[in-house]
């Protein structure tokens, strides 16, 4: 399906591949500074009026078409991941709107002391740019993106106001609150990327079901698909959606001069353009360079450096949980809302010397999701078949709420997006083949912040205490795989995320983190990407006809 | 897939037995929903299939305690499997308005109505505002 102006077979000023976070918020930029844009997305539209949520199997199909993990999808636009050799399981939505579809939608930003990391901790490396030159674009995404929080911070520095006041934290993020409090530990409301008022275009108040991991019927939650592309498409874009590119094509001097694509009818296509941007997330995006190959880029497109796929980041997860069977929901108020999104700690975030590892990580705060989650396992274990099952799942339902811990990751080269030479997509490309380890900061990080969550469990009064150390299906944010940098023998990409090898290819995803922090990197992402269209818009006017 | 159903129906109600009013998973006529479900999706189709074919023919006919023995072994020979077959039954016995009306739950799907909170209330925040910055400057 062709979203646009019906413009077609012609040069494009940039080509955007992929329609997710990133894509889009370029897409929105460029379009409003008159370039003549086209993006190719292998995935489709949604309609949030379908979404799973309204129906009552919505359990069932969150573990089947609409579960996150790709492989489980199974759907023609899905590429396939091998994870033989990796203990995380990365997650994704392929579509117009991207991963955005299925997010939670947590705003957190990037720290100050997150882009110097090798200056302040002298592990992994500096970004080439600074927390204050990235806060403008943070803030313009704040506003198309629609943050509810509040200011105040003292885990953050002081920042613009948010457009929208935070979304309640409820009895049991009260409950949790005063727990941190009575350790002495920061504790404050998430910001979020879910309308608390209605704000946007059509965009509704969050009607608290609970189950902002499915789409959002309501278009609380904000998706690249209610954001940037209306306004993408009304200022001229062009959205080619089913339609999965194979490579990115380069002209005789070795420079990008478009894309082969397979359209919604199988077939090969050509789209030509003046410039490129490379928007299909940590993963995608790796796999398509390392797929176009050319006698200018015999080890895949921008790979000079080798380190197209490298470096590749997730945040480690762990959950610490606990029930509080004595809490009666008549009584004290039910513990609904939101599953996260409801307040965050960041009281072990920066390195601290007297800890045998660097870094940190944050807590965020979970809560339960109803009858069908609860047995599955939701927090802690399946609850047991056999006579004990009625039993569980009455003491767990709504009595229960968690902390997930979200520690950061350093980059290490032998973490890996590569081509598997076995196998393909629907379209008969290589699937993408993950090779990773965790590494022992990371453990250590994990192990620490357990033991603080029991504690913080403990001092909630929870009954029972549920430990994760290491959840599997946490591959939520995929960073590092084509790295920024000054050098173009350490970097794929330079501060503006334009390729060292090539000048008209730009990288806009979380592929270019120098480093992952321990936040949901997504409004980074798109404060990045937003920086780069800047540039391209002011800078690269030689794109333009 | 053709499982036999009444073999099914009878290891679901011991997979979630009867309680109060409310019959076994089995008896509720859940077979017959898991089975056209699990179509939907191979890999549930696959599970549901390999614990089916692996209940013993008599299972019908078996003690509690036989058939709670059967399926343990199932669980312990074909792990990956018999979670995904409880995944499935748990997802659609928690769908059924008279087992949300057990529990007390809403019996409905979460959305159109979703839930109601109060608006955020700012004094939550007193002492966590007193706090001095520890993010660290640059
Ligand atoms: C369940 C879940 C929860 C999450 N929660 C949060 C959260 O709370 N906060 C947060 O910050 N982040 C969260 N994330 C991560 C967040 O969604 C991503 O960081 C973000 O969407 C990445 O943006 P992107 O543009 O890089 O890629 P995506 O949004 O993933 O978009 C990439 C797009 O590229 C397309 N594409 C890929 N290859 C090709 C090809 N060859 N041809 C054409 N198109 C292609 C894909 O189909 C896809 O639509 C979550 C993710 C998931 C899955």
């Amino acid at each position: 399906m062709t979203s646009s102006n019906g413009k077609s077979d012609h040069t494009a000023d940039v080509l955007i591949v992929g329609a997710g976070a990133s894509g889009a918020a370029v897409a929105a930029w460029l379009a409003e500074a008159g370039f003549d844009v086209v993006c190719l997305e292998q995935g489709h539209w949604q309609n949030p009026d379908k979404y799973a949520t309204l129906d009552p199997d919505f359990d069932f199909q969150s573990m089947s078409k609409w579960s996150y993990d790709p492989n489980k999808r199974g759907l023609p636009e899905d590429y396939p991941i091998n994870l033989d050799d990796s203990p995380v399981t990365p997650v994704m939505f392929n579509g117009v709107g991207g991963s955005t579809i299925l997010w939670t939608a947590h705003a957190p930003r990037f720290h100050p002391s997150d882009f110097r990391v090798k200056t302040l901790d002298g592990v992994a490396d500096d970004w080439p740019l600074t927390y204050e030159e990235l806060e403008p674009y943070y803030d313009m995404n704040d506003q198309v993106m629609g943050c509810a929080g509040i200011n105040g911070d003292p885990g953050n520095p002081p920042r613009a106001p948010r457009p929208m006041p935070p979304l309640p934290i409820g009895a049991d993020g009260l409950k949790l609150a005063r727990a941190f409090e009575s350790l002495g530990w920061h504790w404050w409301p998430s910001d979020n990327y879910i309308n608390s008022i209605p704000y946007g275009e059509g965009r509704d108040a969050c009607n608290f079901c609970g189950h902002n991991n499915l789409g959002c019927v309501q278009r609380a939650k904000a998706s690249t698909d209610l954001t940037y592309w209306p306004r993408a498409l009304r200022d001229g874009a062009e959205l080619k959606s089913g339609c999965r590119v194979s490579e990115i094509t380069v002209d005789a001097e070795g420079r990008a001069s478009g894309a082969n694509y397979f359209d919604q009818n199988g077939e090969l296509q050509h789209q030509q353009a003046r410039g490129v941007v490379m928007a299909c997330n940590g993963i995608g995006t790796p796999r398509l360079l390392l797929m176009s190959t050319s006698d200018a880029h015999p080890q895949g497109l921008a790979n000079s450096s080798g380190l197209v796929g490298k470096n590749l980041m997730f945040h480690p997860v762990a959950f610490i949980g606990g029930f509080f069977p004595e809490h009666d929901p008549e009584h004290d108020g039910e513990w609904v809302g939101p599953m996260a999104n409801i307040l965050m700690s960041q009281e072990f975030y920066e390195t601290d010397p007297e800890r045998d590892f660097v870094r940190g990580y944050t807590y965020q705060m979970a809560r339960g999701l109803g009858p069908a989650w609860t047995a599955r396992g939701g927090f802690a274990d399946r609850a047991p078949w056999g006579e004990d099952h009625h039993r569980t799942v009455q003491k767990r339902l709504g009595r229960g709420l968690g902390v997930a811990v979200m520690g950061e990751d350093l980059p290490e080269p032998h973490n890996t997006v590569t081509l598997d030479p076995v196998m393909k997509d629907s379209s008969g490309l290589p699937a993408a083949k993950i090779n990773y380890t965790l590494s022992e900061n990371s453990r250590k990080q994990l192990d620490h912040a357990i033991e603080n969550g029991r504690k913080l469990m403990q001092a909630a009064g929870a009954e029972e205490i549920v430990v994760n150390p290491f959840i599997q299906e946490s591959g939520w944010h995929l960073m590092g795989t084509a790295r920024m940098g000054d050098d173009p023998e350490s970097s794929v990409v330079n501060r503006r995320g334009q390729a060292h090898d090539l000048d008209n290819l730009f990288v806009v995803d979380g592929s270019v983190f120098v480093t992952g922090a321990a936040v949901n990197p997504t409004p980074t992402i798109q404060a990045l990407a937003l920086r780069t269209a800047e540039f391209i818009a002011t800078e690269r006017t030689d794109l333009k006809r | 897939m053709s499982t036999d159903l009444s073999l099914l129906s009878a290891a679901l109600d011991r997979v979630v037995p009867a309680i109060g009013d409310l019959p076994g998973a089995g008896a509720m006529g859940l077979a017959e929903v898991i089975v056209e479900n699990a179509r939907q999706d191979r890999r549930f189709e696959t599970a549901l299939k390999t614990v089916a074919d692996a209940l013993p023919d008599d299972f019908a006919s078996l003690d509690p305690a036989a058939q709670d023995d059967a399926l343990r072994n199932i669980e312990s020979a074909q792990g990956e499997a018999f979670g995904l077959f409880l995944d499935i039954t748990y997802s659609f016995y928690y769908m059924r308005p008279e087992v949300h009306e057990r529990l007390n739950w809403h019996g409905r799907a979460p959305q159109p109505e979703g839930n109601e909170l109060p608006p955020f209330d700012d004094s939550v925040l007193e002492i966590a505002r007193q706090r001095a910055p520890l993010w660290r400057k640059v």
